[in-house]
């Protein structure tokens, strides 16, 4: 096994900071990918690539965003490459995928299981952003420079994926804004 | 004091971002039960949102490995015999193979420039592209899946007592023997290991032949 990264250097401090905010990348790949073993590939090349480029790198609070950024892109990338299937909505695999089975026992309301396979239900436009947002912590304005699109425009998906989940909640969904 | 927006502008504020509160949509649920109703339906959906997001990890690999991986376990006895009984220093490897070696580590030469080591989830995922496994037990200062005849092979740099050195991972190439050879300003040895082979390189200015003792030895 390769030695632990010693020392106080920046390259050390990167090295901890990619061990750090490995596993928040897998998840967030495994929500753009909806596949598990694709989830890990996408951050196999994310970690080689941020390696490579992580002179670039001169702001660590910036790393998080940068990294998800790469994760996006590898998902791009492989899809492209290897010309990968797209998903139908009515025969997501990862919707029996055991790394969404919390074991949570219900107490009537919603579980996180049902909350799960309600996300990767959400078609990628929806579901995208929302997982940016609340997961990757970053701000419309982020999501909207990463997504090509404008702020209103990202509001609006965030807003209609919040909607769509609301229903497993038995809560009724809001008007549309559009 | 009247509102600046209507309903249906504070739930899209509210549902695109529950936890910014801005001043109107503020003034806007103060006046109006309804949308003040949302935002607590909203605010309390986000935590369980949040939950469901940060799914646990114990179902993917810790270890990025996506194929069943080629070993390259270096077994004395077996290097042994092949210098012994296999009159290894008679044979050089193909001497395309080396000047195709040689050629691609001209054009990383910057890599035996790091100190520091690489990260152990750097080298995994190194290791896992190319679909080997392999444990130098020496630091491991570069690590990159790199293209070479038409396979991604691991490129590594390993900080021995002696000096930098570069290993090859080669999964798809055989070679019968080991064999050393000399291009340019580098040494070389390639050597069967696994199923493929294994290529050592180092600058001619340093002690070659102890550095890849070490990595021999560390490979163990």
């Amino acid at each position: 096994m390769n030695p632990r990264p010693r020392g106080t250097t920046a390259t050390s401090a990167f090295a901890r900071l990619l061990e750090t905010l490995r596993p928040d990348l897998v998840r967030f790949a495994f929500w753009l990918a909806r596949d598990r073993a694709v989830a890990e590939d996408v951050v196999q090349e994310t970690l080689i690539r941020a390696w490579k480029s992580r002179e670039e790198i001169k702001d660590p609070a910036a790393t998080r965003p940068w990294l998800l950024t790469i994760v996006r892109r590898e998902h791009a990338r492989l899809y492209e490459r290897k010309r990968l299937p797209t998903v139908d909505l009515a025969e997501v695999e990862a919707l029996g995928d055991p790394a969404l089975v919390s074991g949570e026992v219900s107490d009537g309301e919603a579980g996180l299981d049902d909350l799960r396979r309600a996300i990767l239900k959400l078609a990628d436009e929806y579901r995208e952003p929302l997982v940016m947002q609340v997961l990757g912590g970053l701000t419309t304005s982020e999501i909207a420079e990463q997504l090509g699109l404008t702020q209103p425009a990202v509001l609006t998906r965030l807003f209609r994926a919040r909607n769509k989940l609301r229903e497993i909640y038995g809560l009724a969904p809001a008007e549309d804004a559009e | 004091m009247s509102s600046v927006i209507d309903c249906k502008h504070a739930r899209l504020q509210i549902g695109g971002e529950p936890q910014v509160l801005s001043a109107e949509v503020a003034q806007h649920i103060a006046t109006c039960a309804a949308c003040s109703k949302f935002r607590d339906e909203t605010l309390a959906m986000e935590g369980r949102l949040k939950s469901a997001l940060e799914l646990p990890l114990h179902h993917f690999r810790e270890s990025p490995l996506k194929v069943a991986p080629r070993r390259f376990a270096l077994a004395a006895s077996i290097v042994l015999a092949l210098l012994v009984g296999g009159g290894a220093w008679l044979f050089r490897p193909q001497p395309v193979l080396a000047a195709e070696i040689v050629e691609h580590i001209r054009h990383e030469s910057g890599s035996w420039g790091s100190r520091e080591p690489v990260p152990p989830e750097l080298l995994d995922a190194v290791l896992a592209k190319a679909g080997v496994r392999y444990n130098p037990r020496l630091p491991v200062t570069y690590a990159s899946p790199c293209p070479f005849r038409g396979h991604i092979v691991p490129h590594l740099v390993v900080q021995t007592d002696h000096g930098p050195v570069t290993v090859m991972l080669l999964s798809h190439e055989k070679v019968k023997s080991e064999g050393k050879f000399t291009e340019g300003q580098y040494h070389g040895v390639v050597f069967p290991a696994g199923s493929g082979s294994i290529a050592v390189l180092a600058p001619s200015g340093q002690p070659f032949d102890d550095a890849l003792e070490q990595v021999k030895e560390g490979a163990l």
